[in-house]
């Protein structure tokens, strides 16, 4: 067997374990986020639910890409190691990258149906309407996904047990996505407070991803916060590969 | 670093320090091809970090490690390495949701093997569990697959940390029959247990391990004949009286008809002479009872310990 047809077999297994096979897995990365697109619609929408859905849409699939990073990797990978699983596989010939490239893999096809799904409410409950260059929208999702999948890594790496893995990542993911410009407007806030939020990645990510693809803005635009999302992944990876231990 | 070349396995001088706490105090064996080797001790004496280290997934704080010549703890030969061993850990968690059959197939291809799935998993007795969960397989069956795993890519050294531990007789069974079949097709293994009848029935050589360190090693037999003590013979006979050769056989004592005989070696050859002495007598012997000396005898002489209070449930 190749290792391409390993990483496919083991990415599929990951679905197979840690997806269909897991009730509560499929309730909280697909019913929870529909269920707050449609919540928030109505509620933040008042007359106007497709302006509000329009904001929403690109928020919620944001927040997953959050939560995509920080549960799917971070706190995944701190649990594997706890439950001994990670040592069981460093024992076997399976590369290292083929193990990582697998969870994120899964993870990635995952955010995908999610980012389908959520678009497809967006577009037949609310109307909502795509604008973007569907190309430049995959290349910022990518980028975002990118940056979470190794901000979650280092958590994943640094921090040694599930329990305080769970309490960081919830402690991020939450009002991360609450300050981030996933489920309402950072304008609210006073001036400088919605100043400093956007020097988050996640405010950034959220922004560009919103811009690009509901209103049509060019990617050329976010140049400078597309490098400092890469930098962000650049840096995290290098940490997490540096910390990163099997045991 | 001096070893014999056929040595599969070779540990010297191995000590393995968490901060003050000294888990390893300077072990050294080795473990020959075809030949199953066991780490006997009581749970906490240091097996498991010797056998860790051997697989790579500890470093030595000093000593050296030499597994079919390769140091584990070097990172490009333990990539070398994972190919060619087979460990079932202590504690291997799998994935509650994977079919075991999954888990075979996945692991066959980490390896990049193709194997006979009914083969492997008859082996291990799991022959019609393939489609069950790992979450609802019992802690034996769990066992059983990771013996599985130990071994579908036919290594040539096999790791097993307490493999039997919690396992029910006829997992032990199993376990014990595949361990035997992979030594007779020249594996060397490697297995630590606290169960001395394990120890007694399955391994070629035994290290006694306590509080780090090395206290006894040899074969089961040697290791009863040196430190099992005498053999006991007890029986009552009426009007039973020595004569000078069965006197010079071992300790002698006696009360009113009952006899007892406290021999060094060949008890075999005591009974018989015991038996033809009161057949001339025209004695009858009643209770005739011998007690040979086994491995628990010798592990609580070698050690002062009994293994006693360590349950077969206990799994760590």
């Amino acid at each position: 067997m190749s290792t391409l047809a390993v990483l496919g077999a083991q990415t599929r297994a990951n679905f197979t374990w840690y997806f269909w096979r897991d009730g509560e897995m499929i309730f909280w990365s697909l019913g929870i986020p529909v269920f707050f697109l449609l919540v928030f619609s109505f509620a933040l929408g008042a007359n106007n639910t497709r302006t509000a859905s329009t904001f929403l849409v690109p928020g919620v699939i944001g927040a997953q890409v959050l939560s995509s990073g920080f549960w799917g990797i971070g706190a995944m990978l701190a649990t594997f190691r706890e439950k001994k699983l990670l040592r069981r596989v460093y024992l076997t010939p399976l590369p290292t990258w083929v193990f990582f490239a697998a969870l994120v893999l899964y993870r990635m096809t995952l955010l995908a149906a999610q980012a389908l799904l959520l678009a497809l409410v967006g577009a037949f409950v609310f109307g909502v309407r795509f604008t973007g260059n569907p190309f430049e929208i995959a290349f910022v999702l990518i980028l975002g996904a990118a940056t979470f999948v190794s901000l979650g890594s280092v958590i994943g790496a640094v921090v040694r047990s599930t329990e305080s893995a769970n309490n960081i990542v919830s402690v991020l993911t939450v009002p991360l996505a609450f300050l981030s410009d996933a489920y309402f407007p950072i304008d609210r806030f006073p001036k400088h407070i919605g100043q400093i939020l956007r020097l988050l990645p996640s405010t950034q990510f959220i922004d560009m991803l919103r811009d690009v693809a509901m209103y049509g803005a060019p990617l050329t635009h976010y140049t400078v916060w597309i490098l400092i999302l890469v930098v962000w992944t650049i840096g995290a990876t290098a940490i997490s590969a540096r910390f990163f231990r099997w045991v | 670093m001096e070893k014999p070349l056929s040595a599969a396995i070779a540990v010297r001088d191995l000590v393995k320090k968490y901060g003050d706490v000294e888990a390893v105090g300077g072990v050294s064996f080795e473990v020959e091809t075809g030949t199953i080797f066991g780490l006997l001790g009581r749970n906490g004496a240091g097996k498991t970090t010797t056998l860790e280290t051997c697989v790579g997934l500890t470093r030595p704080t000093s000593g050296e490690v030499r597994v079919l010549g390769l140091d584990p703890s070097r990172r490009r030969d333990f990539q070398a390495l994972r190919k060619r061993i087979g460990v079932q850990l202590q504690t291997t968690s799998l994935p509650e949701k994977a079919k075991a059959r999954e888990i075979l197939q996945l692991y066959a291809a980490y390896y990049g093997v193709r194997v006979d799935l009914p083969e492997i998993a008859a082996r291990v007795g799991l022959e019609d569990k393939l489609d069950r969960l790992v979450g609802t397989m019992s802690g034996g069956e769990q066992q059983r697959l990771a013996l599985a795993l130990a071994f579908l890519h036919d290594p040539e050294v096999v790791f097993l940390d307490e493999p039997t531990a919690g396992m029910d007789a006829f997992g032990r069974r199993i376990l014990w029959g595949e361990v035997t079949r992979l030594r007779d097709a020249g594996k060397a293994l490697v297995l630590t247990t606290h169960y001395i009848e394990e120890a007694e029935r399955l391994c070629d050589e035994i290290c006694v391990v306590q509080a780090g360190k090395v206290v006894a090693r040899g074969t089961p037999a040697a290791l009863v004949a040196q430190y099992g003590g005498d053999a006991c013979i007890d029986f009552s006979a009426r009007g039973f009286t020595l004569i000078p050769e069965l006197d010079r056989l071992g300790r002698w004592t006696h009360q009113a008809e009952s006899w007892a005989l406290a021999v060094h070696g060949d008890a075999g050859h005591a009974l018989g002479a015991i038996v033809a002495h009161a057949n001339t007598l025209s004695v009858a012997i009643d209770e005739l009872d011998l007690h040979r000396p086994n491995l628990e005898d010798a592990f609580i002489a070698i050690t002062g310990e009994s293994l006693d209070d360590e349950k077969p449930s206990a799994a760590a």
